[in-house]
């Protein structure tokens, strides 16, 4: 068996392979684009490592802070993240970019709030859960705060709009809720109940959502328009082949693959370094997952399991997600990929929850 | 701490259930990830290549275009282009303002273009530029300047209707430019660059190369300085006669070749912008009018060779007004009783109705058919017509009569010369063309043209006998009086049409066509020479606004040819006789005709065939007239085998 300490290195390995990736493709997917819309090849570059630095820094304060003060921030946190996602709707506060009102800026930083509304979301559920869990059968202490209360913060995600993090959110809620005991039946009630939600918001965009879905049935139909950058992504990543056309040397890169450095990242690792980077890129997401759910499983109280499981699944289901869209396996959504993609606020999130992961191992070793 | 370690037995469970999930989940990612990348690596590699690389392709610089003496009738001149690349502009105000004295490019109209998106734009093309300018632009960052190819043709509007222009990225739009725009652009050279998603070449290897290659050469029939004696005294009857426009056609009638051809109103190519599309109608190959009297000459031919008159054959020119069904015609002079010789001589209207009544509808039709008319020549020139001549089955009442006399029926300019061309050479009508060879820039040839016969029209007898009558037009008394030139013996035939109103139908009141066409010398012909006038002012007939033209453009020509007189024994003196020297032409001519003495030496013994093998068909066919031998031509090129035939015509077979 791997001992924890052996996790702990596991844990490291992985995360920090995947920044580092992160941290080079960013450089080789913006430079030509930066300095063609910028006149700075850097650029996106430098911002990128700044970030990695921020997160490094919260990585370290995730493993030094002991996870059960978390417990205590949870409803401070959720008050916080609320207020921003409401402020971000306001016109004049929020940013808009790409159609959807998703920053608030500060100074120089651009700050996405969804990205720590899902930290958030797993503090308190973590939070929750654990305290409720001798009444979790029940509807008005199991069931109800469980899903309400995430469910305003997942509907405020929506109206951004940000339907990617918020379908990422819901599914999250329902996978900790399922762990977390809540009764089945109440879960399937609640995505019942959710139908009608999401029923007058596909409505609402029906136009936007059938375009995307039917590029993700048939890209190829109007691979220049609509299906443009779903045919591109293929093109990037098939052209890879086993060993890449090696790093650096995308052409795709050169303008074809719009966000190139940003959701569609690794369609540009499969093309430079083909098979053989593109899988390594999923086995170290694998080894994540792998480690997280380790340390989930030995921790030794219900708190630091349901907090390890969910800031591993917020991780790994995004990767899982971002990686399915960049191959033609789901619709496009528009997610950051942890730990790579350039995107601040996702790496630092990203990086503050390996630190939590780190520091409920600690606490397992201790034991 | 509370809820430490209370056996939740479902908790560990439901997490390696969902934990299994992802792991499911990344191994469906990493399959779609080979499927994407070994089984269908290939094809999107292949996509990718095509969709990266662009095959650049590098013009290479444009063929010249010389008249048949080598003389220098379109050039292609290296000049500098200026671009930009918006994005790298810094200021684009600034740029702008810097770039409007250089480019002389209004300030507004730059900062415009440098607000483009697109990666490149051109900022002036074909500029020259000074060193102190060229600098001036290597100073802003985001400009460039490239060398590109402009055409310039050296003569301004001299034959600007035959050789036509070309856009701004040397691609020809019109005459020779464009009917021989693949062969004078020659095969561009492709390169291999990488390109972005805006279509933008990255980089790419030996882009000079392309400079070194060249277009093919092409070498006109045209000769300079008859274009010039044509043109001159085209402008001068024009303008003469305070006329709408005009053109003028000049053939070498053994060959077919074009020697000049006129038109005008006219135009510059070097400044192509500044001129009217109607005004750079090639008006002898692409305009169709209606003739007139020059058409009775071909009736004649008809009637002659069909034996249905003879020369001296008597008609009744009914003084000047005959009735036929509805219609009555009338004669600009009146006349009783005329010969034929002498029908053509008046040009007689209604003496030319009541030949053509006696060839029939049909043997007219067949003879102005045979003649060219209604049918395309075949030139090689764009936007040629084919006329208009309706079959005789849907001819009206009086067609027979009026088409007699040259209407109802439209001809082109070209159509017309060479149809006189084939009463000149003794009857064969000749394909006529502009261009006599392309040959590569190191002058080895690629392609020549060769003289060419369409078909036999009439037999030599027939064209001595309109010969004859044809210089009586130009004799005292005859319409074409004003042709004749001294030492020579001219054969003409003057030609004056109303001109058909397009709006109202009928015939537009006080609107002509004058025309004159000729040849000469009449018995040993060197050119044939149209003049056509269009709504010549006061004056109208034929005989008195184009026919002064045809003598001038005549005169000067065999001056200039060294063609001599033979009343004194020397080459005329003309305004362009300085340009005999070295002039191949003229050796040619020489040559040819001192042949064509020899021959007739031979011919004393007369059913003599000479040997023709080896002969130029232009040789052949003198040869043959000198020795008033009836041959047929059968291919091109030169003279391979002969053959006599049945009727004691010669068949000669070209190769």
């Amino acid at each position: 068996m791997i001992r924890p300490a052996d996790t702990d290195k596991l844990l490291i390995i992985s995360f920090v392979f995947l920044v580092a990736v992160g941290i080079a493709m960013v450089y080789s997917t913006s430079y030509i684009w930066a300095t063609s819309r910028f006149g700075d090849g850097y650029l996106f570059f430098r911002k990128h490592v700044v970030y990695a630095a921020i997160g490094l820094v919260c990585f370290v304060a995730g493993a030094k802070i002991p996870y059960g003060a978390h417990r205590k921030l949870a409803y401070p946190a959720l008050i916080i993240v609320i207020i921003m996602l409401i402020a971000v709707l306001i016109p004049g506060v929020g940013y808009v970019a790409g159609g959807a009102r998703r920053w608030l800026r500060l100074g120089p930083v651009a700050f996405q709030p969804s990205e720590a509304a899902k930290m958030a979301l797993v503090f308190f559920m973590a939070m929750n859960l654990a305290k409720k869990q001798e009444r979790i059968k029940g509807f008005w202490a199991g069931f109800a705060p469980n899903m309400l209360i995430p469910g305003v913060v997942i509907a405020l995600i929506m109206l951004e709009p940000d339907l990617g993090t918020a379908l990422c959110a819901a599914f999250l809620m329902l996978l900790m809720n399922f762990i977390g005991g809540v009764r089945m039946r109440y879960l399937v009630i609640a995505a019942l109940a959710a139908l009608p939600v999401v029923y007058f918001f596909v409505m609402k965009n029906f136009g936007y959502m059938m375009t995307r879905i039917m590029v993700y049935i048939d890209p190829w139909k109007d691979p220049e328009g609509k299906g443009f950058q779903m045919v591109q992504s293929f093109i990037a990543f098939g052209s890879g082949g086993i060993d890449g056309v090696g790093i650096g040397e995308s052409k795709q890169k050169l303008f074809y693959l719009p966000e190139a450095h940003t959701d569609f990242i690794f369609s540009v690792i499969g093309e430079e370094t083909g098979l053989i980077g593109a899988g390594l890129v999923i086995v170290f997401y694998a080894l994540f997952l792998y480690s997280g759910a380790r340390i989930a499983l030995k921790s030794k109280e219900l708190h630091g399991k349901f907090l390890a499981i969910g800031v591993t699944f917020m991780i790994v289901m995004q990767a899982a997600i971002n990686m399915s869209v960049v191959l033609g396996l789901l619709p496009p959504k528009g997610l950051p990929l942890p730990f790579i993609s350039y995107g601040g606020t996702s790496l630092v999130v990203s990086m503050f929850a390996a630190g939590i992961l780190l520091n409920i191992n600690m606490r397992n070793n201790e034991a | 701490m509370k809820n430490k370690a209370p056996k939740k037995s479902y908790v560990r469970p439901r997490i390696i259930l969902c934990a299994a999930m992802f792991f499911v989940f990344f191994a469906v990612i990493f399959a779609k990830a080979v499927q994407l990348q070994v089984v269908e690596g290939e094809r999107f590699k292949k996509l990718a290549e095509r969709q990266h690389t662009k095959t650049v392709s590098i013009q290479p610089k444009r063929g010249e275009i010389y008249d048949r003496n080598s003389r220098e009738l379109a050039l292609s001149l290296e000049v500098d282009s200026v671009y930009a690349n918006p994005d790298k502009v810094r200021d684009h105000r600034m740029a702008a303002r810097a770039l409007e004295p250089v480019l002389s490019v209004k300030r507004a109209e730059l900062e415009k273009r440098l607000a483009s998106d697109a990666g490149f734009v051109w900022l002036k093309r074909q500029v020259d530029l000074s060193d102190d300018q060229r600098k001036t632009l290597d100073g802003i960052k985001g400009i460039g300047l490239t060398r590109e190819s402009r055409r310039y043709y050296p003569n301004r509007g001299l034959a600007a209707n035959i050789i036509g222009f070309t856009g701004v990225d040397a691609n020809g739009l019109e005459g020779v430019e464009l009917r021989y725009d693949g062969m004078l652009r020659g095969a561009s050279v492709s390169r291999v660059g990488e390109k972005d998603a805006k279509g933008r070449v990255l980089l790419y290897e030996d882009m000079d190369k392309g400079h070194q290659s060249s277009g093919q050469v092409v070498e006109l029939t045209i000769d300079k300085s008859i274009q010039f004696i044509a043109e001159k005294a085209l402008k001068k009857a024009v303008e003469g006669a305070q006329a709408k426009g005009g053109m003028a056609v000049v053939m070498e009638p053994f060959t077919g070749e074009v020697l000049a051809m006129a038109a005008l109103p006219s135009f510059d190519p070097n400044e192509i912008k500044r001129f009217n599309p109607k005004e750079w109608r090639n008006k002898a190959v692409v305009d169709a009018f209606e003739p007139g009297s020059t058409l009775k000459l071909f009736l004649i031919a008809g009637a002659l060779e069909e034996n249905t008159v003879k020369p001296n054959d008597l008609f009744f020119c009914e003084n000047g007004a005959y009735r036929v069904a509805d219609r009555v015609f009338h004669d600009a002079e009146k006349h009783g009783y005329l010969t034929v010789s002498d029908v053509i001589k008046h040009s007689s209207n209604i003496c030319a109705a009541k030949i053509g009544a006696k060839l029939g509808k049909g043997g007219l039709y067949k003879y102005m058919k045979s003649f060219g008319f209604g049918e395309k020549t075949g030139i090689d020139l764009p936007g040629e017509t084919s006329g208009a001549l309706k079959h005789y089955k849907n001819w009206s009442g009086v067609s027979t009569e009026t088409i007699s006399f040259g209407h109802g029926v439209a001809v082109s300019g070209i159509q017309l010369a060479n149809a006189v061309s084939a009463i000149a050479n003794g009857g064969f009508l000749m394909k006529p063309y502009i261009v006599r060879s392309v040959k590569d820039k190191h002058g080895k040839a690629a392609a020549e043209t060769a003289p060419s016969v369409v078909r036999r029209v009439i037999s030599d007898e027939t064209a001595g006998k309109l010969t004859k009558m044809l210089i009586g037009v130009t004799g005292a008394g005859g319409t074409g009086a004003k042709a004749a030139i001294e030492g020579f013996e001219v054969a003409g035939k003057t030609g004056t049409a109303q001109k058909p109103d397009l709006k109202n139908g009928g015939y537009e009141k006080g609107a002509y066509m004058a025309s004159f066409v000729g040849f000469i010398p009449a018995k040993n012909p060197r050119l044939v020479i149209l003049v056509v006038v269009d709504e010549p002012q006061g004056e109208y007939y034929g005989g008195a606004v184009a026919a002064p033209a045809f003598k001038e453009i005549a005169e000067e020509s065999l001056a200039y040819l060294g063609v001599f007189s033979s009343l004194r024994g020397k080459a005329l003196t003309g305004t362009a006789s300085g340009d005999v020297s070295a002039n191949v032409t003229t050796g040619v001519y020489k040559a040819v005709s001192s042949q064509a003495q020899g021959d007739g030496l031979a011919s004393g013994a007369k059913a003599v065939v000479p040997d023709f093998t080896g002969k130029t068909m232009r040789s052949v066919l003198r040869m043959a007239k000198a020795a008033s031998l009836d041959v047929d031509v059968v291919g091109s090129g030169t003279a391979v085998s002969q053959m006599r035939g049945a009727n004691g015509k010669v068949v000669v077979r070209f190769e």
